[in-house]
């Protein structure tokens, strides 16, 4: 006992001295970043002062040399450096994690607002108040997410005026009207995140859902600002030929931004979905009671729900995305799908074949909280092998690196039969037949433990799988005509692809509200009883689409190869040369590595909301031991209900 | 052995992370310099011509990305393997160095049927090809399908300071107030 009581007062005093502790080693490390900075500066070596120096001629020459040299740096006139460079990783790989970790933030700092709100006014509408309890649990990651955004973006704009400052100097003189406008809504944002955090429950429910909606507004308010800047670079326009400003809002306006806009708004709520969820699953995976699983488990189908959601019409905005890319210049288009940058698209499709994968996969473990979904398991296998075999097509190069007996054994550079399917028509069509395929699992997960009880139940079930039949022909028989047709044919074959795919979606949906309306069930949905795995696959699917996130941020921006601002400003400094995709994805690997360092530290102080108070703790603590003592087990225990 | 959740959420994403740059080091590997000046002297010869001449189509120019030389099928911009032939009688009036001059200074002019009107002037930039480089990506151009014949004297309508043939649209504004480049053989 006294023992114990030892060990307490010392684990206090190793506690109380924590801080302090961690504050100086942070200093200490400020301090040596900022003595190995200065120290690359060049310095004069120690020379003893002239007074206590014999005069002699060496000395009188050396005095001499260095009046003359203090006059000449005197008399050098300012200039402006074109670059300057930072230690050991070189200021391109500098910029770029500091702008992808401030683009992840962001990103997430987007996204959840605007999927919180929804959920929130799911719960105003329906009155059920878990949904306002998981709406605020989202929010709650929020804060210090939002802080972090904040000094990420302060660390690029100071990176990139101390790193490339002529070429930044340029980017402010065209955009200096934009400054203002955006500073004041980075104000407006942090006032509305912190009234819709720190409000919750505060005000009436209207107000509280107009504070969130201020946010949402705000906040892309920001994104279409920033945007504007980072499409200038890819696409400019509204300057002349040697880059004089010609008009702002064409420089804004410019042909990506709006592209760009919707697909960043779509991918920002897909990436936040999906880190909300890997949040779920970590507390799922730390849950000790069944209430607390079940809550976590919803949560995470919610998340996932919304990035899968989100997830599906990406691609289709990514085509509007590259067809803009292709009609501002040819060139920078096939820069992307046929020159330096097209393996990088094999290494995408490797990424999306995994989410789609890992979304399904997700989906038929979710089956399982139901009791009935026996009659569904059969379609799951020809789900599957859908899925692979669309997998396969997209990530089927065209041309392959191989050595010279394997081109003659194939005839070429390409494959003569799988070559076929490395080019955009098939390509095209298994992404399409993916998209089908995912929404069928939604469907079917959606009516797992129910039986639609309407009268024209069969008829609508018919029509249903007509539809999907029609949408599947339409988007096969097209990829196939591709096949045969001239390019200025084949290249327009997507868009009745891609619409028949949107359109069978949307009618199937409004198809399927009506049939389950008022339909009977065969079981209940029994949250929280998933395989754990299921969490695991939650984080996979978070990881693989932040990792999405910095190679296609990676794509965008080297796209532009050895411009500063695309055939205006040219890069010359030593960083200009496009790098090998095997470096791109190590620096990615790294800084998604960096963010997810930071987001544990973001879910951690997250989960210190919950935490009951020391006080309480403490209390419990005492009463535990004495009960434990005493062997009876206390009433009276706090319990941290997560959410409450 | 029980291992905590949260190292093996670690071990998750570590893996992952390291799953995909591996996959990264597997597709081929390739670091693009900028491109470099090229260096015409006045004793440049017709066969040195052709050599900076597919120098140039390989790299700054970009001229390989879109077009193949010897492929057929389904392509998405012509094929040069025999362009030199078709040159001389594509477009009435115009003998093969103004074809192929046109052809790059200014590609709207004339498009071969059944492909996208999508080549960029290569004088302008983010090629900014000089008048002498040009000349060298006809000569190697000349080479496909026939013999080369310009020197670096070789005047066109778009070196010699003389009008655009007849009908020509004006060339179009650089960068993004461009209108969509054209396709052009």
């Amino acid at each position: 006992m006294a023992n114990g009581l030892m060990n307490g007062a010392l684990n206090r005093k190793v506690m109380f001295l924590l801080g302090p502790v961690t504050g100086l080693v942070m200093f200490g490390a400020v301090l040596m970043v900022a003595t190995f900075l200065t120290n690359r500066e060049y310095k004069e070596p120690y020379r003893a002062p002239t007074s206590i120096v014999e005069p002699t001629p060496r000395v009188d020459g050396l005095a001499a040399e260095r009046a003359a040299a203090e006059a000449a740096a005197k008399a050098t006139p300012y200039a402006e450096a074109e670059y300057r460079t930072f230690p050991i990783v070189g200021s391109r790989v500098a910029i770029w994690a500091v702008a992808q970790l401030h683009l992840l933030f962001a990103a997430f700092v987007l996204a959840v607002p605007l999927f919180a709100f929804i959920i929130e006014v799911i719960g105003y509408k329906t009155g059920d108040p878990r949904y306002d309890r998981l709406a605020y649990e989202f929010t709650k990651l929020l804060s210090t997410s939002f802080s972090l955004t904040a000094t990420f973006g302060a660390f690029l704009t100071f990176m990139l005026i101390a790193l490339y400052p002529k070429f930044t100097n340029y980017l402010m003189s065209v955009f200096s009207p934009t400054f203002l406008p955006y500073v004041l809504l980075f104000f407006f944002e942090a006032f509305f995140l912190y009234t819709y955090y720190y409000g919750w429950g505060k005000f009436h429910p209207l107000v509280h859902l107009g504070l969130g909606l201020g946010l949402n507004l705000v906040g892309t308010g920001i994104m279409l600002i920033a945007n504007a800047w980072l499409t200038f670079m890819m696409s400019p326009r509204g300057i002349s030929d040697q880059g004089a400003v010609l008009s702002v809002w064409d420089a804004i306006y410019n042909y990506t931004w709006m592209p760009i806009n919707v697909h960043r708004i779509i991918a920002n709520v897909a990436f936040g979905g999906s880190v909300a969820a890997a949040y779920a699953a970590f507390k799922f995976l730390q849950a000790e009671t069944d209430e607390e699983r079940a809550h976590y488990d919803w949560m995470g189908y919610i998340g996932n729900f919304v990035a899968i959601s989100a997830f599906l019409p990406l691609p289709f905005a990514g085509y509007w995305l590259a067809k803009e890319i292709y009609a501002y210049s040819q060139t920078l288009g096939l820069t992307m799908m046929g020159g330096a940058f097209s393996w990088l698209f094999i290494i995408q499709a490797v990424l999306i074949g995994n989410l789609f994968l890992a979304a399904n996969y997700y989906l038929w473990l979710g089956m399982g909280r139901v009791a009935g979904m026996q009659p569904l398991q059969k379609f799951i296998k020809f789900l599957l092998i859908g899925i692979a075999v669309c997998f396969a097509v997209w990530a089927t190069p065209r041309s392959i690196i191989a050595t010279v007996s394997e081109l003659r054994a194939m005839g070429g550079s390409t494959h003569p039969i799988l070559g076929y399917l490395g080019v955009m028509s098939a390509k095209n069509t298994a992404v399409n037949i993916l998209i089908l395929t995912t929404f069928m699992s939604f469907l079917l997960y959606r009516r797992t433990g129910k039986v639609a009880t309407v009268s024209w139940a069969k008829m609508g079930h018919a029509a249903q799988l007509a539809i999907f039949a029609a949408a599947a022909f339409i988007v096969i028989f097209l990829g196939i005509y591709g096949y045969f047709v001239e390019a200025t044919v084949r290249i327009g074959l997507s868009v009745p692809q891609v619409s028949s795919v949107l359109a069978a979606m949307v009618s199937i949906t409004a198809i399927d509200v009506f049939l389950f309306r008022g339909a009977s069930k065969t079981g209940e949905v029994r949250w929280g009883k998933i395989p754990v795995i299921s969490q695991y696959v939650l984080i996979f699917i978070a990881v693989t689409f932040t990792w999405l996130m910095g190679l296609m941020g990676y794509v965008r921006s080297g796209l532009r190869q050895h411009w500063h601002v695309y055939g205006i400003i040219r890069d010359n400094s030593v960083d200009a040369f496009t790098p090998t995709l095997g470096f791109a994805t190590k620096v990615v690997s790294v800084t998604v590595l960096l963010f997810f360092l930071l987001i544990g530290l973001v879910f951690w102080i997250a989960s210190l909301h919950d935490r009951p108070d020391f006080e309480q703790r403490t209390k419990a603590g005492r009463a535990g031991a004495h009960d434990t003592e005493t062997g009876e087990v206390s009433p009276d225990l706090p319990v941290a209900t997560p959410g409450a | 052995m029980h291992i905590p959740h949260t190292i093996r959420v670690a071990a998750l994403v570590l893996a992952t992370t390291g799953f995909y740059a591996y996959v990264g080091q597997l597709v081929p590997q390739k670091e693009v310099q900028p491109p470099q000046e090229t260096t015409l002297g006045p004793n440049t010869s017709t066969a040195d011509m052709v050599k900076i001449g597919r120098g140039i189509m390989e790299g700054k120019g970009l001229c390989l990305t879109c077009h193949t030389i010897g492929k057929t099928g389904a392509l998405r911009f012509p094929d040069l393997a025999g362009v030199a032939v078709r040159a001389k009688t594509r477009v009435a009036g115009l003998s093969d160095v103004e074809y192929f001059a046109q052809s790059l200074y200014e590609p709207t002019a004339y498009v071969v049927e059944g492909f996208p009107p999508a080549m960029p002037p290569m004088n302008q930039p983010p090629f900014s090809l000089s008048d002498n480089e040009i000349l060298c990506v006809i000569a190697a151009l000349q080479t496909l399908g026939g013999t080369p014949t310009v020197t670096l004297e070789t005047k066109h309508h778009y070196n010699s300071g003389t009008a655009a043939p007849a009908g020509a649209p004006a060339a179009p504004a650089p960068g993004g107030a461009a209108p969509p480049a054209k396709a052009k053989q």
